[in-house]
Formats: structure tokens, C-alpha cells, sequence
């Protein structure tokens, strides 16, 4: 009894609470650091992102008019947010 | 003695059980959040080429080391999986910051709230709960085989 306890209802439960908390303290991500093109400098700078930029949701993350970028290049993401 | 045995092996199991709920905890985070992960991980030196394997790897990776924690015959190499995961973690860490002390942490959940400093502590305490792992298990391997051949 003790044995299965430890072998089976034990391993069952750590998975249960790690994939419970990972649920649980799931938070909105804070995207620190973005990239926009200045065309006025003409050059890539690097602004902080609102909380809540990803690369899903319909409204595009912007700073001072500029869309922003996860990397200073125009193929990577353009940040969204919900 | 029998009984000192018995609760070294159930201190194994706690530890293993520990990984378990860190590596599938930290997985799930990550593969909750895939597409956030890999824009940490672009931003990161060395590794940003490598982004968007790792960031596939590394969550299937701690999931297939919490895979084998969970059975007694490969809890072993389960236990050295982790170790070298997290001396692979820490050595990172260590070799970053040696350049900047701002660097994105890529890791899962609430773990990545911690400062740099806190998530080594975090590390090496686990990598020594590995290595105490590691040890008593092959102590209790080792005695099973003479066991077995004294049977």
C-alpha cells in the first residue's frame, strides 16, 4: 500500500499541482525589451513594451507612432497585444 | 541500518518528486507562453541563432527528465539528466553575467520573477539535491546487487 503510494499516487500528484501552478501563477507577460525603425533617424532603437505584448492580439503594440518589433529587423515579430 | 536505507530511498523519491513538480512546472509555463519564450530567448547572447530549437528543447527536454524521475529504474540517469540540465542553467547564467546584469530571464512562471542572484541559489541547491540523489541511489543500487548476489 505504502509502496504503490509512493510509486504511483505521488508522481500523479507532483504532475497534477506543477501543471495546477503553472495554471495558477500564469500572469501576463512583460515584454521588457522592443524594437521599432526610426524613420526619421533612420536606424533601429529599442523602447520598452507595454505589459500584455506578444506576438498574438489584434491591436498592434506601438511607441511614439512606431510599430514595435521582438528583434531590430523587419522579419522578426510584430508585437500585438489583446 | 534497514530502516536508515528505507528513508535515504524515501528521501530519493522526495527529491525526484521535487524535479518532477520544478521541470513540469517550468515546462508547461513555457509551452504555455512558446511563442513569448522564444522572443526571450532572441534576445539572449550566444543562443539567439539557436532560438527557436531551444525553445522547443528545452520544455521537451525537462519533460522527458521528469518522464524518467518517475520510474525507480530510470531515476538514475533521471537524476543525472537534471544535474547536468541545471549545471548547463547555471553555467549559462554565470557566463552571461559576466557581460551585462540586466539580461531577460527566459525561464517559466514565477521562477522568472526571481533577481540573478536568487535563481543560482535556486539552482545550486537543486543541482546539490541531484548529487545527494545521485549518490544514495547508486549506494542503494549497489546494495541490492549484493544483495542479489549473496542471494
Amino acid at each position: 500500500m505504502k509502496s504503490n503510494f509512493l510509486k504511483l499516487v505521488l508522481p500523479a500528484f507532483a504532475i497534477l499541482l506543477a501543471v495546477g501552478l503553472a495554471f495558477a501563477t500564469e500572469d501576463k507577460t512583460i515584454l521588457q525589451i522592443a524594437h521599432y525603425y526610426d524613420t526619421v533617424d533612420q536606424e533601429w532603437k529599442s523602447a520598452t513594451a507595454e505589459e500584455g505584448c506578444g506576438e498574438d492580439g489584434e491591436n498592434p503594440c506601438l511607441y511614439d507612432g512606431y510599430q514595435l518589433y521582438s528583434a531590430p529587423n523587419f522579419g522578426s515579430i510584430q508585437l500585438h497585444k489583446e | 541500518m534497514k530502516l536508515f536505507h528505507i528513508h535515504k530511498n524515501n528521501v530519493v523519491v522526495a527529491i525526484a518528486i521535487l524535479y518532477i513538480i520544478l521541470f513540469v512546472y517550468t515546462a508547461s509555463s513555457k509551452l504555455m507562453h512558446l511563442g513569448v519564450f522564444r522572443l526571450r530567448l532572441e534576445r539572449m547572447p550566444y543562443i539567439a541563432p539557436y532560438a527557436q530549437w531551444i525553445s522547443w528543447g528545452i520544455p521537451f527536454l525537462e519533460l522527458v527528465i521528469a518522464g524518467l524521475l518517475l520510474f525507480h529504474g530510470y531515476r538514475l540517469i533521471g537524476l543525472y539528466g537534471s544535474l547536468v540540465l541545471m549545471l548547463l542553467f547555471t553555467g549559462y547564467i554565470i557566463a552571461v553575467l559576466q557581460f551585462s546584469n540586466s539580461i531577460p530571464c527566459s525561464c517559466g512562471g514565477v521562477v522568472s520573477a526571481l533577481g540573478w542572484k536568487d535563481h543560482i541559489l535556486l539552482n545550486i541547491s537543486f543541482m546539490i539535491l541531484a548529487l545527494l540523489g545521485i549518490l544514495w541511489s547508486k549506494k542503494q543500487n549497489n546494495i541490492q546487487a549484493t544483495q542479489k548476489s549473496v542471494q
